[in-house]
């Protein structure tokens, strides 16, 4: 019977932990952006690549810098994050953005947006959205110039450029649909990773099998924007484009699978996802039917990230066994 | 049969193939023991023999204090060396009483079986025999027997719920008692249902043991008189959590902060219901149990019948020894169970398992990403991420209004946290502080 000079590991139970970390959420999540980020550079070409790597290496620099600079371990650069922002926010601006606006917007992005409140998980806005919201407010014009992708997939029927730069500002400023097989196959002006929505989609439901992501807000989120749009639809066909337009145009399908689930900005209850879901839609159907912008995603999910602290208390699960009326919902 | 379950929880890895197809076995005898007087919930009991006294097998060693609190017996003939303090898994001090085998008189003892007076069975001397036996739940709370099965005035117990469950991974011991003494457990239910006319009797068994089941099945149909009905349920940590396997059971919830009892329920362990047998029938007090010695740690993983009081290192050597130089060890299953700092500790009446791990997991923490997994992990509904966090900044009173005591320390939260967090090191944090500001 001998025992090991270092003595027995002595930790509070439970001694079993499973094998999800934070950084296998966070590489998985980049793994099925993937290729969404391919087929962007194939539509947009090799100046979109250059867009990643200076947003990426900005956003990865300043999480370092700032740890750095408050004598922190800057071993949180590893886990992942700082690439997904960096990543996403590329996704959201145009094509021929700038790689100085963009090495700006990743700095905002993680200084103000996440750092500032003390990095990963106390955030209180998605950190990509935060960048984009900053460019968006600092060079409207260099962030509303779309141009139109390559052709890529022949049977699609070439580019659908009719009418104006996105397919939301044409439907809206000049009443021109666009037909959803472009939309989805991504053969339409708009940001850089926002146009295929097919991959976006697979992507995302990768994710909600692997619960990485909450199906609760996902299905709230895209339920309401469809519903309401439909609505609209049905009194008049003629003004407003139809709910399947609604749902695969501009950036609601990443935003819906990949901002606004973004864990450390939504709500951790699954009725405060569902709460998150329906006023996220209702504000993207409120913009992109009455607002000055033709899209509104973004403000739907920086909006909603806002509030999500509220929804949390508000949702907050019974306790097992407590008095009716006690705690929110069960 | 139904399968049924509790809502939430999580799926650890069950870690029960190295053990659950070895018959029980009986250790030898040791040369000595080291029986601890504070083996249940409540205050330890009082010595009743001192240094130099002898005893015999079933001996009366220790006397319950006040209502919660238990009998210890001798679990040999021998000599009382010593009375000792040493420390308690989980670092209290606790009174030992170091017992010098007689190694004849001991096997010598037998507790010959008896015809129970079954018609005369009432709660009162149910409730009795328990006491006097020093029966305490087995799987693991150590909660005096006869005290639950006292229902104070007004109250009435109409579910008899036997825990089968055994839902800690790496623990085979409950699955071995149902399928080596089925007929036994069967026949102090009947007892029981003799004294008490239950409405119903409940035996929940996780679907991983359905061998258990059945041969409980089997059993129990030889009663056709008894209410009995075995369920299998879903194979999901903790179901054997009392509060988690009445609801899967019954559907009924236990009201915040109080017992079974208050919604007619009482639950026992199988090990405590074979306990009661050998009161029953042959009016044996507790003073062995079976458990399980598992793990990467140990040569010869094995479900051991011991004496209490036995020193775990003799468990370690009857199985074969440790391998290598294990560097954790742990008292009880890996979910709840105490980490224990040496081998100096010995078998107790709510000793389920000792593990051995040559390389435990100890994860880094990290901060909390929000999401939110521990909230869907908590069987109690809870919100472990925001109890923790309130911990951390020493808001006590908001974590009590986040029911922190409502905690049960399953550690379904922390085992699911991709950041590794130790939310139930956390949440007992908070208990405490609210426990001793009276919050």
């Amino acid at each position: 019977m001998t025992e090991k000079k270092e003595g027995y590991i002595l930790t509070s139970s439970p001694h079993l932990f499973s094998s999800s970390t934070t950084p296998k959420i966070m590489y998985t999540v980049l793994a099925t952006l993937l290729p969404v980020a391919i087929v962007s550079i194939l539509l947009f070409g090799m100046k979109v690549l250059l867009l990643y790597a200076v947003s990426i290496a900005t956003a990865v620099a300043t999480e370092a810098a700032v740890k750095a600079a408050r004598r922190q371990s800057i071993h949180s650069i590893y886990d992942g994050s700082a690439v997904i922002t960096g990543l996403l926010l590329v996704m959201v601006v145009p094509p021929d953005l700038s790689p100085v606006f963009v090495a700006l917007g990743a700095f905002v992005a993680i200084f103000i947006g996440k750092e500032v409140f003390g990095g990963l998980g106390a955030n209180v806005f998605n950190p990509a959205l935060v960048g984009r919201a900053f460019l968006s407010a600092s060079y409207p014009v260099q962030m509303t110039s779309y141009s139109q992708p390559q052709a890529l997939f022949p049977i699609a029927g070439g580019v659908d450029a009719a009418g104006g730069a996105t397919p939301l500002a044409a439907a809206r400023f000049e009443g021109v649909v666009t037909p959803l097989k472009s939309l989805l196959l991504g053969q339409i002006g708009g940001s850089i990773g926002e146009t295929c929505a097919l991959l976006i989609i697979i992507g995302g439901l990768v994710l909600i099998a692997l619960k990485i992501v909450d199906w609760q807000l996902v299905l709230a989120y895209l339920g309401t924007v469809f519903l309401l749009t439909g609505l609209f639809y049905l009194i008049d066909p003629g003004t407003y484009p139809s709910p399947l337009f609604h749902l695969l145009s501009g950036g609601l399908m990443l935003g819906a699978f990949y901002m606004a689930t973004d864990m450390a900005t939504s709500p951790y209850t699954p009725w405060g996802n569902v709460v998150f879901g329906v006023g996220a839609g209702l504000i993207v159907v409120v913009i992109r039917l009455f607002g000055g912008f033709p899209e509104g995603v973004m403000y739907s999910i920086l909006l909603m990230n806002a509030v999500t602290p509220l929804i949390n208390r508000y949702t907050r699960p019974k306790t097992f066994g407590s008095p009716s009326g006690k705690g929110a919902v069960s | 049969m139904v399968k049924t379950s509790f809502p939430k929880g999580v799926h650890p890895p069950e870690e029960k193939d190295r053990t659950s197809n070895i018959p029980i076995t009986d250790l030898p005898l040791p040369e000595k023991i080291l029986i601890p007087l504070s083996q249940h919930l409540g205050k330890p009991a009082k010595a009743t023999k001192g240094r130099g006294d002898t005893v015999t097998v079933g001996e009366r060693i220790g006397e319950a204090d006040g209502f919660i609190s238990a009998h210890v017996h001798s679990p040999v003939s021998g000599k009382i060396k010593k009375l000792v303090q040493l420390p308690l898994p989980g670092g209290r001090m606790g009174e030992y009483m170091e017992i010098e085998v007689d190694k004849e008189a001991t096997e010598a003892f037998s507790f010959p079986e008896k015809e129970f007076d079954l018609e005369n069975a009432t709660q009162e001397t149910v409730a009795q025999a328990l006491k006097e036996a020093g029966i305490v739940g087995m799987g693991g709370a150590t909660f005096p027997a006869n005290v639950k099965f006292t229902p104070p005035k007004g109250k009435t117990l109409d579910s008899l719920i036997i825990n089968g469950a055994e839902c800690e991974p790496y623990l085979t011991c409950d699955h071995r008692m149902m399928l080596e003494h089925a007929a036994e457990i069967m026949a102090a239910i009947r007892i029981l249902h003799k004294a008490y006319a239950f409405e119903q009797i409940l035996v929940g068994i996780e679907e991983n043991k359905s061998d258990a089941a059945q041969a409980l099945k089997e059993e129990a149909d030889k009663y056709q008189d008894l209410p009995i009905q075995v369920i299998t349920t879903k194979v999901k940590y903790p179901q054997g959590a009392e509060k988690m396997l009445i609801q899967a059971l019954t559907g009924r919830i236990v009201p915040m902060g109080k017992l079974p009892l208050e919604v007619g329920a009482v639950v026992s362990n199988v090990q405590t219901v074979y306990a009661m047998y050998e009161a029953f029938y042959r009016e044996k007090p507790l003073i062995e149990r079976v458990l399980t010695v598992t793990g990467d740690g140990i040569a010869e993983p094995k479900n051991i019948r011991a004496p209490l009081g036995t020193p775990i290192a003799k468990l370690y050597e009857f199985c074969g020894g440790m391998k290598s130089e294990p560097r954790k060890m742990i008292a009880g299953g890996p979910m709840m169970g105490i980490a224990l700092p040496t081998i100096d500790y010995s078998v107790m009446k709510g000793s389920s398992g000792y593990l051995l791990f040559d390389r435990p997991s100890v994860p880094e923490e990290g901060p909390c990403i929000m999401c939110g997994r521990c909230v869907q992990a908590c069987p109690m509904n809870l919100v472990p991420l925001r109890i923790a966090a309130l911990a951390k900044a020493e808001q006590y009173a908001d974590a009590k209004e986040y029911d922190a005591t409502s905690c049960v320390e399953c550690g379904a939260c922390a085992y699911g946290c991709p950041a590794k967090i130790r939310l139930v090191a956390w949440i007992r944090y908070a208990k405490n502080f609210i426990n001793i500001r009276g919050l």
